[in-house]
């Protein structure tokens, strides 16, 4: 082990993106603006959310489908930590990096949504341990200070801190593992929330075993994720990831997305529930395009070789997945679920304007920390490789 | 003893005197309205309108039967409100009433998703905002009096009092006059059961009330809550075990190499299998 | 209310018609239920299906201003079935009087009608009368001139086919009403009818009552737990108002305000003292004088002495055949002969017929002082949309005033009893009682007298009036009304019965030689020696059946009595038709008479039962009416279809002062009704102000069928006109199965329906229907027609 870090920031590298930045700034302001009208005058005043619908556009999407865009993190970390598949080291740091970013977004989303969040903390000392939400709260609020930890080393190797870095790599395994339990848990539980809604779920969706299926589709999408994103980011932070690596990602998928296929419609089959899929109108189309479109055709395509040898067609087979994932979670949370009688909700721009300018701060916050941290380590020669490689 | 309503909406006449009580009591502000085409106003219940009346025409073939349902907090035997509740702000009290803690809540709403009966309603234009719903009007019966809605109903369509002997009565009304009444005691068993009760002329799908089962509405969540310690065990368990073996795989391969233990291997040492 | 609210507890069979009872008189429907408990049928008889229709076994819809189509052809059904009772028919009705065979009733019009003043000369509808001046009777009711046989005839015409295509009710839901109520002519079962602005808001509104009454004599059900014709009065205190005859016509306790032509106190007496010579008949009325000279004393004190003849000639006259009605008035004012007004807790604005012109009538006046809780459309007439508050000369003083519970008082509800109230709490700001307001009026007119007497200031200047400087003392007025002794009173054998000073027991102890003071003989008995009877509160029912007489609790009118005509319950012999239910029963001279307070406490047999009338016999045939001795069909002022029964078509004694005002079926084809909701109050001043309330109906609306709705290409929700020969409003439509279209002579004629709750004050405001109502009256009464005129409906 050397004691000096080698990190070669890519900021050299690429003029910074003011073009990007500035838009990204812009709807960021935007949302603020928004969020500051909001904590004056109240949700209803920015959204259509009401008794009939409470939970909306910022529940579906920033949260359902933000945690579990953000699996990457988890799935990748016991990919390379706990399965010791070494060969995706290079991208694991990203991976958790977007994890974390994917939480403090979630976190930023929800301090609009909550009616209170200044009581966030209550969940600390009011503990309701029958709530699927209540382990949520627990499990996002360690999880994201798990991924801060297994994030830290960025910053520290940045600032050549040594003690901490040394500190952190001590606790490195058992906090990893920690990392995945706690994502088990909630990105199961996720689908345990809506387990308190029987008679408001269509019966495509519910079903007891929700959570079981919220967390085979976050690993799958966790999977997806990461491809997806190091697709683009080599595309757009210019640096290359070796195909080998992302075809590596891509071949574990067929396996992952038939499993939750198998059980997803098993379930069905089991329910007697699957002539649903043909009869319910519109909510067969949904569900029909959810699992073919972001499940079936993702499948075959992960598992024809061609594929897995195209950037390309990576990128627009885990972007199906992804989708898929997005519409299954709006689905289930927002579509499927029906709201009191004589109540419908579409969301309101102002809905969009907060999501958009969370994602925007999301995205502004991976590009810089991609410019100043040492992330993409797989650029650097091997002998340059860091001596802690934390993820 | 358990507390709870009688409801016969045969004898409610749609005065709305309960629904006007209840506002009094609670000092509840009026909302604006305006004339939608129904009696029915405020056209739902909300953190200002804790209580309403609904007016339901039902015809069948050249029968028209208008039947007014008060509607409110059923407080549920095991509710889901209080089962999804985040810090536990929402509890079923022994008593009866499912009572709400102000000081508790941080605004999340999932109990308004929660129950079945759609109950449950937030302030959506303040900046610090609750849940509001019926309280059973539990600071009434502490001082030994009924609810105000039960107090003001001028028909006795309101029956406040023990739910096992409520739940008598009922079954008694309906033995008593099965011409008059359809044979469902809506919230005897509905998802586990509810302190009120309610009794009724026609079928209660009719009337806009939900149909469910008698399960209670917290079964599959606590199934899957309960398994959350098992799934600590096991996961760790399991993760700590495939570390221990991939390591020592690792350790054995690199021992082969001489590699030192502590060293990372290099990436592309590791080969897809 | 000849019977009382617990009272309905006890009915077999509940007609309510005319009336809305579960949304305007709530409370009713606890006994109402109550009953039904028991097995009672409900019937709900209303062009429109409403809450009480709701809860009704049979509900049957009727085209307004119909019913005593209806009626009649229960009578007829009644007849022709044998259902009457005959023993009570026989024994306290007029059924077997002999009519003057003079009598006679041709093409819609009663013998004596004089079209010239459009009134009857009621001479040919008197009894035939032997020697001694009794009324001539057939006991077997088989004499040609008897009242029962011309009531046969009568109702001949009214059979199903002609009442169905009258009323536009199915005759499968005419026979069912009426079998359900003939049932109660055996003397086991007992109905009741439950009604109110339904039957008496028309052009022959009172005969609506008298059709009804006239079943209920049949029936054999008026006087019984569980019977009677039961008027559901409106404002919480109308029956107290109406008992202190706050009339034109009446003085307090229902003595006749005087006219020009009594010029003495004895001719007066005279007129109004009823005379009968049937030894059987108690004729109640022949203490006329003793209520009358009792008034006086208390109007005038010591001033009021027989040598003046206790000071009548204070009191003011009505010219002859003068009218003062509610119509009149507002004419009156139009023409310019009314300068000021108290609009003294009303708001006429809103809630008088042809509001449009109530609103025009008050910018004639010089002043106007509206006493009221709040400021309504009439205190605001003079900046009501469309006025130029400029050109209104009208000055306007609005004095505040304290709600009924911020003061202390009795109310009388409609079932007689008399109610004390305590003030619970203090009224806000500068709103006072209206006693102290009325007291300071009294103070300060008479100190305006005292100071420039003019030429006739004695009514004022001798009036007994000494309340104190402030609010008058409802206790001591409480008691003025019970009465008291002025001097001693002596029996005939110059015994002291009541020593001067203290109150009388009641108004048997009332005398005429001036002894005696009674503000109005009907409450004597409320609050004598033994205290307020009004505020007793004891809630045990004494009565043997348990029929819920409640007779410690507060006290009813007259004597405590709570069912009136109570000696009916029973035959000759003072044996209960309904032994279960009785109300008396005569146990024999030493207990007397049993269970409420009897019409009287002599055996039975000794005198008849219905002691208020003169000839001690409930009337089938009322030969006082102003509009003929059995109710008519006639059709309302403004109707859509001509009347089938005869050429004359409607009432020809109706009132009508503006008959330019009326529509015509062209141009306004579809039947108009108006009417109350739970959630508002009369002109809704009380209730437009309370938030809660007016969140719960905020808009003006009109209700119509589906039918009616399509035709006009109108949907439920949307905004659309109504609008009659009077005026234009909008309103909210509300298109609902409730409402149908009536066949009425083969062809489909539409209704609508609206609330009259709306004006352009208060926190909600609205449309008027009173805008559209017809400036129409009652034959006897002259309460407007306002449930039933012409109107059209269509999409702003
Ligand atoms: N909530 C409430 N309660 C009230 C009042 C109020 O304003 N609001 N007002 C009080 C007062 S002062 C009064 S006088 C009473 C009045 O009490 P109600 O007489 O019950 O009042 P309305 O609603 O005017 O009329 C009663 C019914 O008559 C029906 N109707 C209309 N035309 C006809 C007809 O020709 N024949 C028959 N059979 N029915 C007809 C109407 O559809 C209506 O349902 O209510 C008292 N109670
Ligand atoms: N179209 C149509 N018109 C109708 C009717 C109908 O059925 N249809 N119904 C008729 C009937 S039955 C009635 S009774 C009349 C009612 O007509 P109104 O008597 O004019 O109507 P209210 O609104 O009862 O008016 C009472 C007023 O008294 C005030 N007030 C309340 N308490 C007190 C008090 O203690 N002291 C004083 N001084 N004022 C007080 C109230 O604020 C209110 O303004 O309307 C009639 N008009
Ligand atoms: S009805 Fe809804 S709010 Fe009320 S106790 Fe049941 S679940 Fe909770
Ligand atoms: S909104 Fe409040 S009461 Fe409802 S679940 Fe959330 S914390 Fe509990
Ligand atoms: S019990 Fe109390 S809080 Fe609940 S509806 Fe009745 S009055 Fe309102
Ligand atoms: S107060 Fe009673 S009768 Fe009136 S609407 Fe409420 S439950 Fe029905
Ligand atoms: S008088 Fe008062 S308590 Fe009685 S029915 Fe009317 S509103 Fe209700
Ligand atoms: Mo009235």
């Amino acid at each position: 082990m050397t004691a000096e870090t080698h990190v070669e920031l890519n900021r050299s590298k690429q003029p910074f993106p003011v073009v990007t930045t500035s838009i990204l700034g812009v709807l960021m302001a935007i949302g603020l603006v928004v969020a500051i009208i909001r904590f004056i005058n109240g949700i209803g005043a920015i959204s259509n959310l009401s008794d009939g619908r409470a939970w909306g556009l910022w529940i579906s999407f920033d949260l359902y489908c933000g945690v579990a865009l953000a699996a990457g993190g988890f799935t990748l970390a016991a990919t390379v930590y706990i399965l010791n598949l070494k060969k995706y080291y290079p991208i694991v740091r990203s991976a958790i990096l977007t994890a974390f970013l994917g939480y403090v977004m979630v976190i930023v989303a929800l301090m609009v949504d909550l009616g209170q969040p200044w009581r966030i903390w209550h969940i600390i000392i009011y503990w309701n341990p029958h709530s699927p939400l209540f382990e949520v709260g627990w499990c996002v609020l360690l999880y994201t200070t798990v991924l801060a930890l297994e994030f830290s080393p960025n910053v520290f190797e940045r600032f050549n801190m040594q003690t901490p870095l040394r500190l952190i790599r001590t606790i490195q395994i058992p906090l990893i593992i920690a990392g995945i339990v706690l994502s088990t848990l909630h990105q199961s539980s996720l689908g345990s929330t809506l387990l308190l809604m029987p008679d408001k779920i269509h019966a495509l969706w519910f079903t007891p075993i929700l959570p079981i299926l919220f967390l085979l589709s976050a690993i799958s999408v966790g999977l997806a994720m990461v491809i997806l994103e190091t697709s683009l980011a080599s595309k757009g932070l210019g640096h290359q990831v070796d195909l080998d690596i992302l075809a590596g990602l891509g071949k574990a998928l067929p396996y992952l997305l038939g499993l939750y296929l198998v059980v997803k419609l098993g379930d069905l089959l089991v329910a007697g529930e699957l002539d649903l899929m043909f009869s319910s109108g519109l909510y067969s189309l949904l569900f029909l395009v959810e699992i073919v479109g972001g499940v079936i055709l993702p499948l075959v395509l992960f598992a024809l070789p061609a594929v897995r040898l195209s950037r390309t067609a990576l990128l627009w087979s885990s972007l199906l997945v992804v989708l898929g994932l997005v519409l299954n979670r709006l689905n289930v949370s927002l579509i499927a679920l029906a709201p009191r009688p004589g109540t419908m909700y579409v969301p309101h721009v102002l809905e969009f304007a907060i999501s958009i300018a969370v994602v925007s701060a999301g995205i502004l916050a991976y590009i810089l920390a991609n410019r100043y941290l040492p992330i993409a380590e797989h650029e650097h020669p091997a002998g340059h490789r860091p001596v802690v490689e934390v993820g | 003893m358990a507390k709870g309503m009688l409801i016969d909406l045969t004898r409610c006449i749609g005065c709305r005197g309960c629904q006007a009580a209840c506002k009094q009591w609670n000092d509840l502000p009026a909302e604006p309205t305006s004339n939608w085409g129904s009696y029915e106003n405020p056209p739902r219940r909300s953190a200002n309108t804790w209580t309403t009346v609904t007016f339901n025409e039902v015809s069948e073939g050249d029968r028209l039967d208008w039947v007014f349902a008060k509607r409110q907090c059923m407080h549920c035997e095991d509710p889901a409100c209080a089962a999804a509740c985040i810090v536990g702000a929402l509890r079923k009290t022994p008593e009866g009433p499912v009572v709400y803690d102000d000081h508790k809540c941080i605004g999340c709403r999932y109990c308004t998703l929660a129950c079945p009966f759609g109950v449950p309603t937030f302030e959506w234009d303040t900046p610090v905002p609750y849940i509001r719903k019926c309280t059973m009007c539990v600071d009434r019966q502490a001082e030994g009096m009924e609810p105000a809605c039960a107090k003001a109903c001028p028909n006795e369509a309101l029956l406040f009092g023990e739910r096992e002997e409520l739940l008598q009565e009922a079954h008694a009304r309906l033995e008593a006059h099965p011409e008059k009444y359809v044979d469902h005691i809506y919230g005897e068993k509905e998802v586990g059961g509810t302190s009120n009760l309610y009794i009724a002329s026609v079928p209660f799908d009719k009337l806009g009330f939900p149909t469910l089962g008698p399960e209670a509405i917290p079964r599959y969540a606590n199934v899957a809550m309960a398994a959350v310690p098992p799934t600590i065990v096991v996961v760790s368990a399991a993760m700590a075990g495939i570390y221990w073996i991939t390591k020592r795989r690792e350790q054995m391969m690199s021992q082969k190499v001489s590699v030192p233990v502590e060293q990372w291997p290099k990436p592309d040492q590791d080969k897809e299998d | 209310m000849t019977n009382h609210w617990i009272d309905i507890k006890n009915s077999d069979v509940i007609l309510i018609m005319g009336s809305n009872a579960a949304e305007n008189h709530p409370l009713s429907f606890r006994w109402v239920s109550q009953a039904m408990d028991n097995g009672a049928t409900l019937i709900s008889v209303d062009p429109r299906f409403t809450r009480t229709s709701a809860k009704a076994d049979i509900y049957a819809p009727i085209r307004s201003g119909t019913d005593i189509a209806f009626l009649g052809g229960l009578i007829k059904y009644i007849l022709d079935n044998e259902l009457y009772h005959t023993e009570y028919v026989v024994e306290h009705t007029n059924a077997s009087y002999l009519v003057n065979p003079e009598y006679t009733f041709e093409a819609g019009i009663f013998s004596g009608y004089q079209p010239d003043v459009r009134s009857y000369e009621k001479g040919t509808w008197w009894y035939q009368m032997d020697e001694n001046w009794i009324q001539k009777q057939d006991s077997t009711l088989e004499h040609p001139n008897c009242v029962m046989q011309l009531l046969r005839k009568h109702y001949e015409r009214y059979d199903l086919s002609t009442v169905s295509s009258i009323t536009g009710t199915p005759k499968a839901d005419l026979l069912k009403v009426y079998s359900a109520i003939g049932s109660t002519g055996n003397p086991d079962r007992v109905a009741t009818i439950m009604y109110a602005m339904g039957w008496t808001q028309h052009t022959y509104g009172t005969q609506n009552i008298r059709a009804a009454a006239i079943i209920q004599l049949l029936l054999g059900n008026v006087g019984r737990a569980g019977g009677g014709i039961n008027a559901l009065r409106g404002e919480s205190n109308v029956q107290g108002s109406t008992d202190h005859c706050l009339l034109f016509h009446i003085l307090p306790g229902y003595l006749k305000t005087p006219t020009a032509s009594y010029e003495t106190l004895a001719a007066y007496v005279e007129a109004n003292t009823p005379k009968c010579n049937d030894p059987k008949s108690a004729n109640w009325w022949q203490n006329y004088s003793k209520y009358a000279v009792s008034l006086l004393k208390w109007y005038f004190g010591d001033n009021a002495q027989a040598d003046n003849e206790f000071g009548y000639h204070w009191l003011p006259k009505l010219a002859d055949g003068g009218n003062y009605s509610w119509l009149a008035i507002w004419t009156a004012m139009i023409r310019g002969d009314i300068k000021g007004l108290l609009a003294w807790g009303q708001n006429p604005a809103v809630g008088g017929t042809n509001a449009n012109r109530v609103r025009k009538a008050l910018e004639r006046l010089d002043w106007m002082v509206a006493v009221n809780l709040w400021d309504t459309e009439t205190s605001s007439f003079w900046r009501r949309p469309g006025a130029d508050p400029a050109s209104i000369k009208t000055e306007v003083f609005l004095l505040p005033v304290a709600a009924s519970m911020e003061k202390e008082g009795s109310i009388t509800n409609s079932g007689r009893w008399a109610q004390w109230r305590w003030k619970a709490v203090d009224p806000p700001g500068e709103a006072k009682a209206d006693s102290w307001i009325i007291n300071q009026l009294m103070i300060r007119l008479r100190t305006l007298y005292e100071a420039d007497p003019g030429p006739n200031p004695d009514p004022i200047l001798k009036l007994a009036w000494d309340y104190g400087p402030d609010e008058a003392d409802v206790h001591q007025v409480a008691k003025e009304i019970n009465g008291w002794a002025v001097t001693d009173i002596k029996d005939s054998e110059v015994n002291i019965i009541v020593p001067a000073g203290k109150q009388v027991k009641n108004f048997t102890q009332l005398t005429d030689d001036g002894s005696t003071a009674c503000a109005n003989w009907l409450y004597s008995g409320s609050y004598n020696e033994d205290g307020n009877m009004m505020s007793r509160r004891d809630n045990v029912d004494t009565h043997p059946a348990g029929i819920g007489l409640y007779s410690n609790w507060a006290w009813a009118w007259p004597l405590n009595r709570r069912i009136i005509y109570n000696r009916a319950s029973c035959d000759a012999n003072g044996v209960p038709f309904d032994a279960n239910r009785f109300v008396i029963r005569w146990t024999g001279p030493e207990t007397k008479w049993e269970g409420d307070v009897p019409d009287g406490g002599w055996p039975p047999g000794e005198k008849l039962a219905f002691i208020m009338r003169r000839g001690g016999r409930a009337r089938i045939f009322g030969p006082t009416m102003a509009d003929g001795p059995f109710p008519e069909h006639y059709e309302p002022w403004e109707s859509p279809v001509l009347n089938p029964l005869h050429i004359q078509g409607t009432n020809p004694a109706l009132w009508d002062l503006e008959r330019d005002a009326k529509g015509a079926t062209h141009a306004y084809p579809i039947v108009g009704t108006t009417y109350r909701v739970s959630e508002h109050w009369q002109s809704g001043a009380m209730t437009r102000n309370v938030p809660w309330l007016a969140e719960m109906q905020p808009d003006m609306f009109v209700e119509m069928s589906p039918e009616l709705a399509a035709e006009r290409n109108i949907k439920n929700g949307e905004r659309v006109i109504v609008e009659s020969a009077r005026g234009s409003i909008e309103a909210v439509a509300i298109v609902t199965r409730r409402f149908r279209p009536f066949i009425i002579n083969d062809q489909v004629v539409h209704q609508v329906g609206m609330p009259w709750h709306w004006g352009y004050m208060g926190l909600v405001t609205g449309g008027s229907a009173n805008e559209l109502t017809p400036p129409v009256g009652d034959a006897n009464t002259m309460i407007p027609e306002t449930k039933a005129f012409l109107c059209d409906v269509k999409k702003v």
